[in-house]
């Protein structure tokens, strides 16, 4: 069972009176990168410092896509099926095409290498955003080759899906971790982990986004700080945070908060009508069902 | 003889730490600020050696310049390469466990690099993952000979102490030095002798010195170590706060306090010999200074004691 605090009437109306919460998977340290495929019926998921991406279905269990996987962090889908890839200790962004080869698209900015790819998303016309922070270059057992840090920030990216137009997007902040777009893809949120916020920012049709400014800041004591995050269809935002995963309504306030029983990393949409929520833990992956419906991942594979 | 200590550097806001001589100028690490300094003797600048170090302290040259360093906010030894990169070392000890915190570090002349590994208050970078090792020892990291594999393991040295923290060899690399300094008032500070045994091994150790404490409290015993070509053993000793205060002490290869030397700042945490003679001791602190004192009679010695 899902247990909830801090809930509001609303917070009842997403999760309803019993909603499950069930292991998918243990045994992982700092699993992240929950990614549904709604085409295969397949979750992806990693394991950072196992070095891992997997993949699990249910009534079949789990299989290891990719080992090593350069200590591979953040996963989506594009619009065609294709898995992207924030490569953290890898310090590239790279996808999977459907061929099974991997294409690199982008692994430096103004001849620097990037600090660490941590999460990504994409925009409906294909536009891939990611965060940039520094961890896989600091944190214990996630580093890979070379771990010199090069640039003085860390910011958020776009680059075009053919790895030729690289922008940097949000420029200014400290540590840069989860990041989605809202229902209608005009706002950006992007947490910072180390600030304990969401800043969301308006975007512009030609990729690059507004001042932005703070959203939320995430309350409680517990373990877990601002990580991974996504958005439903209403424009529900829900962030990891102290204590699990934080709801949030587009204006600002505090639904309430879904309990989860490890510190929680990210999150991520799935299974049928994307009413599932996939929950990626320290240790474990999660999942439970929700009435509220999340933002199909890839568009849907429209 | 007395040395006259000058000021080179500081105080910057935070305690400096390790200390490399490249050949032409003195590397200093700054902690807390993640960043290691080059310090010119032709021109006194001081310059950005190497941004973002993930809080490392000591610092020594190995083969081809690459420079080894303590990154205690990542709890690891990294190389710093002569192109600008940073690649690893392993962390991992061979039972699998993550090692503490390394503090200090040398190089012998096979390229073997020995570390002190203690624990540090300040947690690292990122995610609390692993646990820290049940003892507090002096490491030696060594590279696979194997062509093909290369791949690094730890072995550990030393079972008898709780905080190492600083370490020398001699010149004939037979003995380690090192600085057990535990500034608990039942805690052991010592600066010991440890004989390498043919099989590589450790012997048990002979005491050179030891600190004691008194009504205000636990003495403050030695930090770093580094030895001058004529075997004397330099160590950086002591604070304001009680006994005789912050000191360089000479010691011969026997253990014979054969001089100190005042130090301007306060807790001294590193020494090493630089400039054109290699004559001149450098010297950082806990107060984030970086001295010098020219002319000590003294030399260094193995490379990575200057």
């Amino acid at each position: 069972m899902l247990e909830v605090d801090m809930a509001t009437r609303e917070l009842r109306s997403i999760t309803g009176k019993h909603a499950p919460l069930d292991q998918i998977a243990k045994g992982l340290n700092f699993s992240e990168g929950p990614a549904w495929n709604s085409q295969t019926g397949e979750f992806f998921y990693t394991d950072i410092v196992g070095n891992a991406i997997w993949k699990w279905k249910e009534g079949e269990g789990h299989h290891v896509v990719m080992k090593p996987s350069r200590f591979a962090n953040g996963l989506t889908f594009d619009k065609v099926g294709r898995l992207l890839v924030a490569g953290w200790g890898g310090r590239t962004v790279w996808r999977v095409e459907l061929d099974g080869s991997h294409t690199t698209l982008v692994s430096r900015y103004r001849g620097m290498k990037l600090n660490s790819p941590n999460d990504i998303v994409v925009r409906s016309d294909g536009l891939v955003y990611f965060t940039d922070s520094f961890g896989a270059l600091c944190n214990v057992g996630m580093g890979f080759e070379d771990v010199q840090r090069y640039m003085d920030f860390a910011g958020v990216f776009s680059v075009t899906p053919d790895g030729k137009r690289l922008r940097l997007v949000i420029p200014n902040m400290v540590y840069p971790n989860g990041l989605c777009f809202s229902p209608d893809e005009g706002l950006l949120y992007v947490n910072d982990s180390r600030l304990g916020l969401i800043n969301v920012y308006s975007v512009r049709d030609d990729g690059t986004v507004g001042k932005g400014r703070v959203f939320y800041t995430a309350v409680g004591n517990e373990s877990g700080i601002p990580d991974g995050m996504k958005c439903d269809v209403e424009g529900n935002v829900y962030c990891t945070g102290p204590g699990g995963i934080h709801i949030i309504a587009p204006n600002g306030k505090l639904l309430g908060r879904l309990r989860i029983p490890d510190h929680t990393t990210n999150i991520g949409w799935g299974d049928k009508g994307w009413h599932s929520l996939y929950i990626t833990t320290y240790h474990g992956v999660y999942r439970t069902r929700l009435r509220t419906a999340g933002i199909p991942v890839g568009s849907g594979f429209r | 003889m007395n040395w006259k200590f000058e000021r080179i550097a500081g105080p910057y806001d935070g305690p400096l730490g390790g200390l490399a001589w490249d050949g032409a100028g003195m590397l200093f690490s700054d902690i807390m600020n993640s960043t290691i300094y080059r310090f010119d003797p032709k021109d006194k600048g001081v310059r950005i050696w190497r941004k973002h170090t993930n809080r490392t302290n000591g610092i020594a040259f190995g083969e081809n310049k690459v420079l080894y360093g303590c990154q205690e906010g990542s709890r690891r030894v990294v190389r710093y390469e002569s192109d600008g990169s940073t690649t690893l070392t392993t962390q991992v000890m061979r039972d699998g466990h993550v090692h503490n915190h390394p503090c200090a570090v040398t190089v012998d002349r096979r390229g073997r690099v020995w570390c002190c590994d203690p624990y540090n208050e300040l947690a690292t970078w990122g995610p609390q993952l692993f646990g820290k090792l049940e003892h507090a020892s002096v490491l030696r990291l060594s590279q696979d000979p194997a062509p093909q594999r290369r791949t690094w393991v730890i072995d550990r040295m030393t079972f008898d102490t709780t905080n190492p923290r600083g370490l020398a060899l001699s010149p004939d690399e037979r003995i380690l030095y090192v600085s057990e300094n535990n500034i608990v008032e039942d805690g052991c500070r010592e600066l010991r002798a440890y004989g390498i045994l043919p099989d590589g091994t450790l012997a048990k150790p002979l005491v050179m010195c030891t600190f004691g404490k008194d009504v205000r409290g636990a003495q403050r015993g030695i930090e770093g170590i580094c030895v001058a070509a004529d075997g004397n053993v330099l160590g950086c000793g002591g604070w304001k706060r009680n006994g005789p205060g912050p000191l360089i002490y000479v010691f011969s290869p026997k253990g014979a306090i054969i001089g100190t030397h005042e130090i301007p700042g306060d807790l001294p945490v590193q020494c090493a010999f630089g400039d054109a003679g290699l004559d001149a001791l450098y010297v950082t602190t806990g107060d984030g200074f970086l001295f010098r004192a020219r002319r000590t009679g003294l030399r260094g010695g193995r490379k990575t004691d200057r």
